[in-house]
């Protein structure tokens, strides 16, 4: 048995599929033979136009012929005359195959980069993929095809990337383990998203399990059975079963108003990072969007994207939320979201440094450009803005100027939006916990972040195994700073919600009820949970469970 | 040698697609195909030299054709930018 931390529920039994990936290195060879080594480079052409064919047809199938375009032009690329010319010329001067190539297409990395045009700079980053997919060819190393696994895998990695996941069919994956991540990591958001039972932080789960083993992956609970004996197989295939069954019952919630069994409403919406999950949301029965968090515009990327790119994205969510509330957080990069291009220096403490609104207010232009995008979705739904990480009153009130700057602009320019925009605050610091009372007087909205809130209330590093043990919202200094935070938002009268991990927890569901959080948002695969757990208790239960745990 | 003077209508310019679908038209002659632009030549054969030189929507350029088949070519260059590249 390994022992994890179970960061998606369910259980899954299958087989074992190692993903690793590879390091592209090598030792730059001389060439005797030129003509040998030309031929290597047609070899790895026409193996790397076969697979990319391939992959053009998947990708057809699976998101539409704009994708599958993009992956074709890819060999429109590789058979370029000045790609061969180059490629050639460098190995006639003496160089392998694998040099040529990268030489060859850094050059044009650099070329495509130097543009000062955004749409060739991103172009770029299709040249990289080429160039990878080529030595990997060149080097003999398969990369295992995620989206070939056959029904009933595990999938084993040290983490679970962004773009694994394109390749994960639903269907066939029963299960994931990790070496490294925890409950709140991009692994587990993933596998949760997905609905893939998933453990977490296995140590050396790599050379621990070995491609075609059989195990049950234990979500739950966080473990993982190796070879399994027939009983275990039979009582894990039970509580598999038990386990969808009571999802299915999850499902007489659909539909339903989000009350307590006294009749107290709430709102109940999800967290989202594009707007392809707005639709998600709806169809998972959420009643809006209480977080959407803006990064994935700004990563995977070689330049910022424009005001009208990020207006399209939120536009697209506002329509397909139809009115329903859509709470935009303003730019939250720094800490450990990495974004090359702004040049963001190395910090000693990021997490405590340059990042978020700090960030933004330092670079109004970028800033005013994302604030005019949602302005002008504003026009097209019931969006709201929001700032992350305030820890005091001049930066909201900096915020809301440039947010008046904003529409002046574009009142000038004649472009619609909503002239009473709510403007509201992230409240995840604990400054911002202390002061909540000040901020309440300035903010239209709060909504508390409960995963850096605690991170800074406890000052844990979450991904910290050592110190973890101290990283529960359930502290006393948390929840009293979250029952500060809630009341001081009920005495001004503006809604407060909250749209950190918390929100869904069945424990804390009680003691928000019983502080007066108005609005729960959570990923989407947990609002059902949600509303039948804020059915279960009446005001006066809540009330009580609270006042008893606020003892201490 | 022939040559012919046009300007860019499709609102993407020469990006990606009609790069792609230009060069895949042009491989087909055996003339050179060059594009005259803000004083460069590109080579009208080659995708990574066409896209880094930005060509835009409403840019002003200049196709030069030659070689055995170079009316042909032309003729085919000049219909494909002048029909915005179908978009």
């Amino acid at each position: 048995m390994l022992k994890g931390i179970g960061a998606s529920e369910g259980f899954g039994i299958g087989k074992v599929m190692i993903v690793e990936e590879k390091k592209l290195e090598y030792t730059p060879h001389a060439v005797n033979d030129i003509d040998a080594e030309k031929q290597r480079y047609a070899d790895a052409v026409a193996a790397f136009i076969e697979e990319t064919k391939e992959q053009a047809a998947a990708l057809r199938v699976s998101a539409g012929d704009k994708e599958a375009e993009i992956m074709e032009g890819h060999i429109g690329i590789i058979n370029d005359p000045g790609m061969k010319m180059s490629v050639d010329g460098l190995i006639e001067g003496g160089n392998c195959a694998e040099a040529a190539t990268e030489q060859t297409l850094d050059m044009f990395i650099g070329i495509f980069s130097a543009t000062d045009d955004e749409m060739t700079q991103q172009r770029a980053s299709d040249l990289k993929d080429i160039k990878n997919a080529l030595l990997s060819i060149l080097l003999g190393i398969n990369e295992v095809k995620i989206s070939e696994a056959p029904a009933g895998t595990v999938l084993v990695a040290k983490e679970v990337t962004p773009s694994m996941t394109a390749g994960i069919n639903k269907d066939n994956i029963v299960g994931i383990i990790t070496e490294t991540g925890s409950q709140t990591s991009h692994s587990a958001i993933l596998a949760r998203a997905m609905e893939i039972p998933a453990v977490l932080s296995v140590p050396n789960a790599l050379s621990q399990l070995s491609s075609g083993e059989q195990v049950i992956v234990d979500g739950t609970n966080g473990e993982i059975v190796t070879a399994p004996s027939e009983a275990e197989i039979t009582d894990y295939t039970a509580r598999r079963d038990a386990f969808l069954r009571e999802k299915r019952e999850l499902e007489m919630f659909r539909g339903r108003r989000t009350q307590s069994a006294s009749g107290e409403e709430y709102e109940l919406c999800c967290n989202i990072g594009s707007p392809k999950d707005a639709g998600k949301a709806i169809a998972a029965d959420g009643e809006g969007v209480g977080l959407f968090r803006t990064e994935f515009l700004f990563m995977d990327r070689t330049a910022l994207p424009t005001e009208d790119e990020q207006f399209e994205a939120y536009k697209a969510a506002a329509v397909i939320l139809k009115g329903k509330p859509l709470i935009i957080r303003t730019l939250d990069i720094g800490g450990d979201k990495e974004i090359p291009y702004l040049g963001l220096e190395k910090e000693e403490n990021p997490f405590m440094g340059f990042r978020a609104i700090r960030y933004c207010l330092k670079n109004r232009e970028m800033f005013k450009s994302q604030i005019k995008a949602i302005l002008r979705a504003s026009a097209f739904g019931d969006v709201r803005i929001m700032f992350p990480l305030i820890t005091a009153v001049e930066e909201l009130r900096e915020g809301k100027a440039l947010v008046e700057e904003a529409k002046e602009y574009l009142r000038a320019s004649g472009i619609a939006f909503n002239e009473n925009i709510p403007v509201g605050v992230m409240t995840e610091t604990a400054a911002s916990g202390v002061i909540a009372d000040l901020l309440a007087k300035e903010a239209d909205f709060f909504s508390i972040g409960t995963n850096d809130l605690t991170g800074y209330t406890m000052a844990c590093d979450r991904g910290n195994s050592d110190v973890s043990y101290l990283y529960s919202p359930f502290q006393p200094s948390v929840l009293r700073m979250i029952k500060s935070i809630i009341e001081n938002a009920v005495k001004a009268g503006i809604p407060v919600g909250m749209c950190g991990e918390a929100a869904a927890n069945p424990m804390m569901i009680p003691l928000l009820m019983s502080f007066g959080l108005t609005e729960f948002s959570v990923s989407a695969v947990s609002v059902l949970k949600v509303r039948k757990n804020i059915a279960k208790w009446t005001k006066a239960e809540a009330d009580a469970v609270a006042e008893k745990v606020m003892i201490v | 040698m022939v040559s012919k003077q046009l300007t860019i209508i499709n609102a993407q310019g020469f990006h990606m697609r009609p790069a792609q679908m230009f060069t895949a038209a042009m491989g087909k002659y055996s003339s050179d195909v060059t594009i005259k632009f803000n004083g460069k030549d590109v080579n009208g054969k080659s995708l990574l030299n066409i896209i880094p030189a930005c060509i835009k929507c409403g840019s002003n350029i200049e196709i030069v054709c030659n070689g055995a088949d170079e009316n042909e070519a032309l003729a085919e260059a000049v219909a494909m930018i002048e029909n915005g590249f179908g978009e």
